[in-house]
């Protein structure tokens, strides 16, 4: 029976490509990427919630302040990512505007289902982790937050059972603890052990792998969700990949990979220990290479230890 | 590894180029034509400082310390920077600094017996003043900028510091040099490296007018 519909469906799908085709030439590629291609999730281990695997981060680039013309502009960046089934989108008070940009944003286009708003608590801002949260979620425009983490470690004795207590209010769904640069591992990795975390968030790209020894074995023991910030290494990894090479042929017969984008991101999230990176842009065009990079086939053992390979050979 | 090895100049600019040229701009856009008034104060400080006036050119500098201070970073740069609340009242303390060096300490530095560019400082100080006053604004008409874009004194931080470390250099006495400048050349470092960070060419022009008003400050005379 199941075979039947799946036949029909098909049968349709052709079809309807068939006409399309004919009728609208142009439309035909967009229409199959788009059912397709559809962007991959994964479970949190904490809850079996699903989470599409390339967020969105807003370090530097969300920093705007009130200017009206790169409000807008920022808010076609997150139109893009929604219209590809983003969901993630991460700041922090240490961001500068970039809350008040993804409020602008939020206010203009609304807030779509699919958003999980991730921020985080950061001691120099001032106020303990609830007075953060009520400014914040005011910047937001939204009541609750998916996810608060301790910005770079600092203060987590006292704000993660302030989060907690929020947690159990349900003011917060999931609460977590973030490092970058590869700073901290030794404390980040005593606090991932001892207490209870829904999310971690820590540097891990092509370039950067120390995590995978300590760090992400322990995320899959403790069942914890990561985060991977800093995917393009601050833009320089990208940048410098995309000035000297084209990107490896067997790489787009392997695991579909068109673009520099596809190569790094596809590095990261087929990690099993990782849920989702995070990279951030300005512009539309890049948004949408990376939403892509969360489609289609993803590289096995193999391919990554290929992808390293060749990477660390340039 | 050390964690210090892992901070970056760029971990402590969290904005853009282009979020940087807009806050030029839109300061510049507010406030037109704003710009004319600065020019002229700042064409007359000039003037004044090399005519030996030295309390009047620095009295005309202060005011626009603290409007730089109120209106490009309490205001502006403030929002996408935490330090800029920080650096914002900095230069208010200067604008205050410099009207009370202007009224009760600074006494002319210009002989006006022997000919002004026989000082090293002096001639530092004319060169950075007038690079500050009209070299910056234009190269950046030069190079296709809008007239917004422009950095000027009296709005932008850059050229009101130039304008007034070139001032210090050639009117005020060695003793206070140290105390006039010292801000402007602080600033100026800072926004070194902040364009230095963002790939912004100028950066280089105002390392050189760092150079020129260490050495102008330094040199005995």
């Amino acid at each position: 029976m199941d075979d039947c519909i799946a036949r029909r469906a098909f049968l349709r799908l052709i079809g309807t490509g068939a006409v399309s085709a004919w009728a609208f030439p142009g439309m035909l590629p967009s229409v199959a990427r788009a059912q397709t291609r559809e962007l991959q999730s994964k479970p949190i281990p904490s809850s079996g919630e699903s989470l599409p695997m390339i967020g969105m981060g807003t370090w530097r680039t969300f920093n705007v302040g009130d200017d009206p013309k790169l409000l807008d502009a920022r808010t076609r960046v997150v139109k893009a990512f929604f219209s590809r089934g983003g969901g993630l989108i991460d700041s922090s008070p240490m961001y500068g505007s970039a809350p008040e940009t993804i409020g602008y944003a939020l206010r203009e286009l609304g807030a779509p289902k699919s958003l999980f708003s991730a921020e985080k608590v950061w001691s120099p801002a001032g106020g303990n982790a609830r007075e953060q949260f009520a400014s914040l979620a005011e910047q937001w425009g939204i009541k609750k937050f998916d996810l608060v983490q301790v910005h770079n470690l600092q203060d987590w004795r006292e704000h993660l059972p302030l989060l907690r207590e929020m947690r159990n209010e349900e003011l917060i769904r999931y609460i977590g603890i973030t490092t970058s640069h590869g700073r901290r591992h030794a404390e980040f990795e005593q606090v991932m052990a001892s207490e209870s975390l829904d999310f971690v968030q820590l540097t891990y790209n092509i370039t950067h792998r120390d995590v995978e020894s300590r760090l992400l074995p322990l995320a899959r023991e403790r069942g914890i969700a990561v985060i991977a910030n800093r995917p393009y290494d601050g833009g320089s990894l990208i940048k410098g990949l995309k000035r000297r090479e084209v990107v490896p042929e067997w790489a787009a017969q392997e695991f579909a990979c068109r673009t520099w984008a596809d190569f790094l991101l596809k590095f990261i999230v087929s990690h099993p220990a990782l849920n989702c990176a995070i990279p951030a842009t300005t512009q539309v065009a890049h948004m949408n290479e990376n939403m892509q990079a969360g489609s289609g086939p993803m590289p096995d053992g193999r391919a990554r230890q290929r992808m390293v390979g060749f990477v660390e050979s340039l | 590894m050390n964690e210090w090895d892992t901070y970056r100049l760029l971990d402590f600019v969290p904005f853009t180029r282009e979020v940087y040229f807009r806050l030029l701009e839109r300061v510049g856009e507010s406030f037109w034509p704003l710009q004319f008034v600065g020019l002229i104060f700042a064409g007359a400080s000039i003037w004044l400082a090399l005519r030996g006036r030295a309390r009047i050119a620095l009295l005309l500098l202060a005011p626009w310390w603290v409007v730089v201070g109120v209106i490009f970073f309490l205001q502006r740069y403030a929002t996408l920077n935490w330090a800029g609340e920080y650096i914002g009242w900095v230069f208010i303390a200067e604008g205050v600094a410099l009207s009370v060096l202007a009224l009760f300490g600074a006494a002319p530095a210009v002989n006006s017996t022997s000919p002004i560019w026989h000082k090293a400082s002096n001639l530092s100080g004319i060169v950075i003043a007038v690079f500050g006053f009209i070299g910056l604004p234009a190269t950046a008409l030069l190079q296709g900028y809008s007239r917004f874009q422009a950095e000027v004194f009296g709005l932008h931080a850059d050229p009101t510091a130039m304008v007034t470390l070139g001032v210090v250099l050639i009117a005020v006495r060695r003793a206070y040099r140290w105390i006039a400048a010292a801000i402007p050349l602080i600033w100026l470092l800072l926004s070194a490296l902040t364009q230095s960070v963002l790939g912004i060419g100028s950066s280089l022009a105002i390392y050189s007018v760092i150079a020129a008003g260490l050495l102008g400050v330094a040199w005995r005379d």
